[in-house]
C-alpha cells in the first residue's frame, strides 16, 4: 500500500518534471538557446503563488496569474536582452542565463527572505481522498489530473494546431519561416515566453506541495536536465516518459532510503547513459 | 599572435601576481585563496579554451580534493605531500569517470550531463555523512609544516601555495605548448577534422579531463588546509558555477586570462559581500555585460591595452571564438 502511495506521488511529480522539462524544450527546439534561468522561472512561479495567497487571493487565481506574470516577464527579458545573443556561442547564452537567475534568486531573497515559507493547499482539495484503507491527500490528487489534462492540451496544441507547426517550422528554418512572411522576432518571443510560463506555472503547482525556498531553483534545473539528457531534447514523449520515470524513482526511494533518494535520480541518470548514451528513447 | 601570449609571458606574469599580491593586500588568507583559485580555474580553461569543452562539474573534483585532505589530515594524519598527490589522483580518477559518461554527447547534452553530475556527487557526499560530515563538514583540518613548525601565519602559508602555484601553472603552460595540447586545439576548432587525421579525440579529451580534475582536486586539497575545514559546500552546484564564472570572465583564449578571472571574482566579493550581503545580484548583471561587451574577458582588455600603448598600428579585431 505504501509503494502505491509513492508511485502515486512519484507521478505527481514526474507530471511537474515533464512540464519543466517540455518548457526547456521548446525554447531549446525553437531558439537553439540553453536556458539556464529556466529553474529561477520555476522558482518565481512558486513565490508569485505563496505571495498572492498571502495577499489573501484565493490559490486558484493565484496559479494562473503567477504564471502569467513570469510568461510576460520571460517575454519581456527575452524581447530586451536574449534576442542580441543567439548569435554568440552557447558558453554566452550560458553566462547570461546563469546572471539572469542569479538576479532572480537575489531578488527573491530581497523581497521575501531568506527563509521561504509554505503554501496551504488550496480551499476544496485540503482534505483527503479516502478508498477503503487507502488515503490520499486530495491536492496531490488533482495536481495528476490537471496536469494530464495540460499535458493532452500540450500535446495538441504542439502537433496538432497552426501554432505547433509555427513553432516547428521555426525550429527547422527560421530563414524560410521569414520568408513565408511570418514575423520570427515576435514568435520567438511568445515561445520563450511560454516555455517559461510552463516553468512558472510547475512552480505554482509545486508551491502547496513542497512550500517554497529561494534554492529550489536549482534543484528544478537540474532535474529538468536529467529529464532532457535521458529523454531527448525536443522530444515531447522522452520528456513524459522520462520526467515520470524520474518522479517514480524518487518517491519510491524516499520509502526504501530517504536520505539517498534524490541521489538516486542521478546515479539513474549515469546508469541511463553508461549503457544507452543516445538516451531512453534513442533520439537526437 | 600578441607577445603577451607567449608561454613566458604568461608565465613572467604568474611570477609577477605571487610577488605583487603581499604588496597590495592586508589579508594573506584572501591572497592565498586567490592563488588557489588561479589554478583551478586554469584548469577549468585547459577545458573551455583549449579543448572546447564547457564542464559545469569542476565543483566535483574541487569537492573530491578536499574531502581527501579533510579525512587524511584529521583521521590518518597523512603527510601533506602524500595527501596532495592523493588528492590529485583521486581528482584525476573521479574525473576520468565524468569525462568518460560526459562525452558520450555533445554541445548542450554534454553541459547538461556535467552539471546534473555536479549534483550527484553533491548528494554522494550529503547522503554519506559519516564519511563527509554531511552539513558540517569536516573541522579542524590542519595547515601542513615545514621543518617541524606548522606555517599558521597566513602569509607563510601563502609562500606554501605560492610554490605550488607557480608549479602548477607552469605545468599547464606546457601542457598547452606541447603536442597534445596543440592537438586539443585542434579537437576545439574542428573535431571530425582531427579525428579524420586519425587522433582518438575522445581519449584526448578524457585526458584533458584528467588534468583539470588532478589540478582542481589539488587546490581542493589547499583549499581546505586554508580554511581549516572541508565544507560540503566546496562539492555544490555553487562551487562548479563559480569557476566556470571567473574563467568565462577572466577571457578563455590565456591561461592567465584565468589567474584574472579568479582575482576579479574574488577581490570583487571580498569587497562587496561585507557590504552588501545580497552582492550576487550585481554578479548577475556583471555576467550579463560581459556577455555583451567584452566576449573576450578581461584578457581581451589587457590585449587590447597592450596594442594600443606599443604598437602603432592597430591588430586586426580577431572574431569572437566559436564553440
Amino acid at each position: 500500500m505504501i509503494y502505491l502511495f509513492q508511485v502515486l506521488n512519484g507521478i505527481g511529480l514526474g507530471m511537474l518534471y515533464f512540464l519543466l522539462a517540455v518548457g526547456l524544450s521548446v525554447i531549446f527546439g525553437l531558439l537553439q538557446f540553453v536556458n539556464f534561468a529556466h529553474g529561477a522561472f520555476y522558482l518565481l512561479g512558486a513565490y508569485l503563488t505563496y505571495d498572492l495567497t498571502m495577499r489573501g487571493f484565493s490559490f486558484w487565481a493565484a496559479m494562473p496569474l503567477a504564471t502569467l506574470i513570469v510568461a510576460g516577464l520571460a517575454a519581456l527579458i527575452e524581447a530586451v536582452l536574449l534576442h542580441r545573443i543567439y548569435k554568440l556561442p552557447h558558453t554566452f547564452h550560458i553566462l547570461v542565463t546563469v546572471g539572469l537567475a542569479l538576479v532572480v534568486q537575489e531578488l527573491v531573497i530581497i523581497a521575501w527572505g531568506p527563509l521561504g515559507g509554505s503554501v496551504p493547499a488550496p480551499e476544496g482539495l485540503q482534505g483527503v481522498v479516502i478508498l477503503g484503507d487507502f488515503i490520499y491527500p486530495q491536492y496531490r490528487l488533482f495536481t495528476i489530473g490537471f496536469t494530464a489534462v495540460l499535458a493532452g492540451l500540450l500535446w495538441w496544441l504542439l502537433e496538432g494546431t497552426r501554432l505547433g507547426a509555427i513553432v516547428r517550422g521555426g525550429s527547422e528554418s527560421p530563414a524560410n519561416m521569414a520568408l513565408l512572411g511570418y514575423n520570427t522576432l515576435r514568435i520567438n518571443t511568445a515561445v520563450f515566453g511560454f516555455g517559461a510560463g510552463l516553468a512558472g506555472l510547475a512552480g505554482a503547482l509545486a508551491a502547496p506541495i513542497r512550500g517554497v525556498e529561494p534554492f529550489m531553483g536549482i534543484e528544478a534545473l537540474s532535474v529538468a536536465f536529467v529529464v532532457v539528457v535521458i529523454g531527448g531534447m525536443g522530444s515531447y514523449t522522452g520528456a513524459l516518459v522520462a520526467g515520470l520515470l524520474v518522479g517514480v524513482v524518487q518517491s519510491v526511494m524516499t520509502t526504501l532510503w530517504p536520505e539517498g533518494a534524490r541521489l538516486m535520480i542521478y546515479v539513474g541518470m549515469a546508469l541511463v547513459i553508461a549503457l544507452m548514451p543516445r538516451g531512453l528513447l534513442g533520439r537526437a | 599572435m600578441n607577445p603577451l601570449d607567449k608561454p613566458y609571458a604568461q608565465l613572467a606574469l604568474a611570477l609577477l601576481t605571487v610577488l605583487v599580491l603581499p604588496l597590495f593586500l592586508k589579508s594573506g588568507i584572501l591572497a592565498t585563496e586567490i592563488l588557489i583559485f588561479a589554478m583551478v580555474v586554469a584548469a577549468c580553461n585547459l577545458l573551455l579554451g583549449y579543448t572546447g569543452l564547457l564542464s559545469f562539474g569542476q565543483g566535483i573534483f574541487f569537492g573530491i580534493g578536499t574531502y581527501v585532505a579533510g579525512i587524511c589530515l584529521t583521521r590518518w594524519q597523512v603527510p601533506v605531500p602524500l595527501v596532495l598527490a592523493g588528492a590529485a589522483v583521486l581528482g584525476a580518477a573521479t574525473a576520468t569517470l565524468v569525462g568518460w559518461l560526459s562525452i558520450r554527447r555533445q554541445g548542450v547534452y554534454f553541459v547538461m550531463l556535467t552539471l546534473a553530475f555536479s549534483q550527484l556527487f553533491y548528494f554522494v557526499a550529503y547522503t554519506f555523512s559519516g564519511v563527509t560530515g554531511g552539513d558540517n563538514g569536516l573541522l579542524g583540518v590542519p595547515r601542513p609544516s615545514v621543518g617541524g613548525t606548522a606555517l599558521n601565519a597566513p602569509w607563510s602559508y601563502y609562500t606554501f601555495v605560492a610554490i605550488c602555484f607557480v608549479a602548477v601553472f607552469a605545468v599547464l603552460v606546457m601542457v598547452t605548448q606541447s603536442t597534445f595540447g596543440r592537438t586539443l586545439l585542434a579537437i576545439r576548432e574542428n573535431e571530425g577534422r582531427a579525428a579524420a587525421i586519425g587522433f582518438p579525440t575522445r581519449l584526448f579529451k578524457i585526458e584533458a579531463f584528467a588534468i583539470s580534475g588532478a589540478v582542481t582536486a589539488f587546490g581542493g586539497a589547499l583549499h581546505a588546509m586554508l580554511i581549516g575545514v572541508a565544507p560540503l559546500s566546496n562539492i555544490e552546484y555553487h562551487t562548479s558555477e563559480l569557476i566556470l564564472i571567473m574563467t568565462i570572465i577572466g577571457g578563455s583564449s590565456s591561461l592567465f586570462g584565468s589567474v584574472l578571472g579568479a582575482g576579479f571574482y574574488l577581490l570583487l566579493a571580498d569587497a562587496l559581500s561585507t557590504v552588501w550581503p545580497r552582492w550576487l545580484l550585481l554578479l548577475g548583471l556583471v555576467l550579463v555585460t560581459v556577455a555583451l561587451f567584452l566576449q573576450r574577458g578581461l584578457w581581451g582588455l589587457v590585449e587590447r591595452g597592450y596594442d594600443l600603448v606599443f604598437r602603432r598600428e592597430r591588430a586586426p579585431e580577431t572574431p569572437a571564438e566559436e564553440h
